[in-house]
């Protein structure tokens, strides 16, 4: 009786599992929530809106219904300007996670010394202000700037260049720059993420007598999992929606050949007088950015053992 | 999977209920349709501001440069020890980057009071259409400007109410300084190639002369240090070359969409050619470096000695000047078969006062003080030539002579152009990035001219159609 009585009580009290969310947590969200609302949510929702006017920016606007997407994707340097994205994910993605990827397992479990400050020294990039980077960065491919002196020492005349003004150059000089940046970002997280991975892990790869290469497949690159998304999702999205970098160092030229969505964003919005075009670039950067985060999720940071 | 749906279009539709609730875009901005007719016969005052007690005065010049830069600092000065209770704030932006800033900043809810605009549909014609800056015709006439500078300086600044109409109606600024393209040179280094600067009579006596430059000068070196990274340097170096080529009258008429302009011309396509030809004989550097460098950065390289040419604006004189001493000299491209000058030039950019000014008679008080015939000595002094006529500073340097002169002999010959800039919002975007693809060798000259008559051609249609 006791018992069955107690288990009676049990069922009344526990009306949902335990983790569950409950109301109240909503009060906890609302300041969050707030501004949340109020400085992201709020100008996402306007930029849309204004997106589907004609407008100046000064004078009273006109409907344009989905005339300005329609330009979006029927604009040549438009479209362009998502094709040089896609080459800066490449840059600013693709290569640090990988070199990342391979420097951190071989560093981890050795024993190098000065560790730590190589790993400062790698990520001080991530903490120097993007026009800082933009203008140090100009001056070292500007014309007669150090990387076309050293270059033009060693008899690499033919090669040395104004690379920032170069038509072929200019968007890879750019998405080097990016690398660098994130490349010291990359290899803390992976670093930090191998110290989570237990050595007993290790030991049993090299009991089966797996090489470096099968243990890097086998343990490091499973337990990275969680950083490796992290690591994805940060760089795509800061290589889809950069500006300052590429608008203090070449404005989008030479040309368009550096011109990125948000260049063009910036472009119509205050020197051509075309808000609702400049909102609509805005608008599908932003769509794009949410795909590609969630995909990156959805790939990536997926526990296999479900 | 229903509930999750409907829990993100719910708000997302409210969001978008609600945005519509901020109405049409623009609704809110000042109605302009009667302000021209009420201004002028308003009463204005031009002294008495001492009564006015502690006030400031906010500014924005877009001078990028350090002679301008200087001539505006040391009137300002001398305004304030004029009038003690007047503290003016002046803030310097660049040119480049301010000319998309100025619109946000003059629609703000406390906008500068005295702001730099630039000529042409880009930023005044937008300016005036939304009723951001006042018509100064009262003070034209409280201070007369119209007797100061040329109907041709005043001109540039006159609009119809609604901005549809460039060159007449009323008068919204007026300018410090006249601003002319022409060529900067470094007589050291033409003396070593043999070059007097004065045998240069014709354009093709440049043009053999920029080939002995190229063979006496270093291959690395350019003879002609240019700066086109903000992508106006290669439209003004070549505002030079059709000058040669196309007469000044119809490169006007085409800027302020006169029926029947157009840009595609003999003479525009033939001078497109021959700026593509320097370049391919590599009078222009390395391959794109240019592009790797703005304008003022050309200047700076130019005065420590880079090149023996810069086909520039005059107001880069004091940059010139600094760095080469007597070895600068300054003269207007020499004529093509006219026989008459002709070059990229006009009043410098239009000062405006804001419609939101606190003080619009004080503000343009400081507008008269630093363009008037006061302002002659600090303009001259800073190698700049004076927009106001009847100044009697002159300058006192070879240099400044050299400017000098160069400004008035195309005033003498009607040779100013203007800005091909001017002439639609996306002008400066259309021509700078073609005129790169074109150098580069990605279009030909072919397509430069079309897409350019292509931009004016869709502006003129909007202009025309209401």
């Amino acid at each position: 009786m006791r018992a069955d009585g107690g288990a009676g009580v049990e069922r009344r009290v526990r009306t949902r599992a335990p983790g569950e969310p409950r109301r109240v947590a909503y009060l906890y969200l609302a300041p969050a929530l707030v501004f949340y609302l109020l400085f992201a949510f709020g100008p996402l929702v306007y930029t849309t809106w204004l997106s589907f006017f004609d407008w100046n920016g000064l004078t009273v606007g006109t409907w344009a219904g989905l005339d300005n997407y329609r330009e979006v994707l029927e604009d040549e340097d438009i479209r362009a300007s998502f094709v040089h994205s896609l080459v800066l994910i490449v840059f600013y993605s693709v290569i640090p996670v990988f070199l990342g990827l391979v420097l951190a397992s071989l560093i981890a479990h050795g024993r190098v010394r000065g560790t730590t400050f190589f790993r400062a020294v790698l990520f001080l990039p991530q903490t120097i202000a993007t026009v800082v980077v933009a203008i140090a960065w100009t001056w070292i491919y500007a014309p007669s700037g150090p990387l076309n002196e050293a270059l033009d020492a060693v008899g690499l005349d033919s090669v040395s260049r104004g690379w920032l003004g170069d038509f072929t150059w200019a968007l890879p000089a750019l998405g080097l720059v990016g690398t660098w940046v994130m490349f010291g970002l990359c290899i803390v997280l992976f670093l930090a993420g191998i110290q989570k991975i237990p050595l007993s892990l290790y030991e049993a790869a090299r009991v089966d007598g797996a090489g470096r290469f099968r243990e890097f497949l086998a343990v490091t690159l499973p337990g990275l999992r969680g950083e490796l998304a992290v690591a994805l999702t940060l760089t795509t999205i800061l290589a889809l929606r950069t500006f300052d970098l590429i608008y203090v160092a070449t404005s989008g030229g030479p040309g368009t050949t550096t011109t990125v969505p948000s260049v063009l964003v910036y472009q119509n919005a205050f020197a051509n007088g075309r808000v609702g075009l400049a909102a609509a670039v805005a608008v599908v950067l932003t769509a794009l950015i949410f795909v590609v985060a969630f995909a990156i999720t959805k790939l990536v940071d997926r526990d296999p053992t479900t | 999977m229903r509930r999750g749906w409907l829990h993100a279009a719910l708000p997302a539709a409210l969001a978008m209920a609600i945005a519509a609730c901020g109405g049409t875009p623009g609704e809110e901005a000042p109605d302009t349709s009667d302000q021209g007719a009420d201004t002028p016969a308003q009463e204005v005052k031009t002294d008495g501001f001492e009564d006015l007690g502690e006030v400031t005065l906010k500014v924005v010049s877009s001078e990028g440069s350090g002679g301008p830069r200087d001539a505006i600092k040391e009137l300002t000065r001398q305004f304030e020890a004029k009038y003690p209770n007047v503290t003016v704030e002046v803030q310097f932006r660049d040119f480049a980057s301010w000319i998309k800033q100025a619109r946000l900043a003059a629609s703000g809810d406390d906008p500068p009071d005295v702001f730099a605009g630039n000529q042409g549909y880009q930023l005044d014609g937008e300016l005036v259409k939304a009723g951001l800056i006042a018509p100064l015709d009262a003070y034209d006439e409280a201070y007369g400007w119209s007797d100061s500078f040329t109907p041709e300086t005043l001109q540039q600044f006159m609009w119809s109410e609604d901005g549809a109409t460039f060159g007449e109606g009323n008068l919204y600024g007026v300018a410090q300084t006249g601003q002319s393209v022409g060529v900067f040179a470094n007589k050291a280094k033409l003396d070593a190639a043999g070059v007097d600067p004065e045998s240069l009579e014709t354009f093709d006596d440049f043009q053999a002369a920029l080939q002995s430059l190229r063979d006496s000068l270093p291959a690395e070196e350019p003879v002609i240090a240019l700066g086109n990274k903000d992508q106006y340097g290669a439209i003004h170096l070549w505002g030079g070359i059709q000058g040669a080529y196309t007469p000044a009258q119809d490169v006007r008429d085409w800027i302020f969409h006169a029926d029947g302009a157009t840009f595609d011309t003999e003479g525009n396509l033939k001078s497109l050619q021959v700026l593509k030809e320097w370049a391919d004989k590599g009078y222009l550097g390395k391959g794109d470096s240019f592009n790797a460098r703005n304008d003022s950065e050309a200047a700076a390289a130019f005065g420590k000695g880079e090149g023996a040419l810069m086909i520039g604006g005059n107001w880069n004189a004091a940059t010139a000047r600094d760095g080469l001493g007597e070895d600068a000299v300054f003269f207007n491209m020499p004529p093509g078969e006219s026989g008459d000058a002709v070059a990229i030039g006009s009043a410098s950019v239009p000062m405006h006062i804001s419609a939101k000014a606190e003080n619009p008679d004080l503000a343009a008080a400081y507008i008269d003080f630093i363009t008037g015939p006061d302002a002659g000595q600090a303009l001259v002094d800073t190698a700049q030539v004076p927009a106001a006529t009847d100044t009697t500073a002159s300058p006192s340097d070879p240099l400044g002579e050299d400017v000098k002169a160069g400004w008035d002999g195309l005033v003498e010959s009607g040779g100013l152009t203007l800005y091909p800039d001017w002439s639609s919002p996306t002008m400066l975007q259309t021509m700078g990035q073609t005129f790169q693809e074109m150098l580069e060798g990605r279009i030909p000259p072919e397509e430069v001219v079309s897409r350019t008559q292509e931009d004016w051609e869709e502006y003129h249609a909007e202009l025309t159609g209401g």
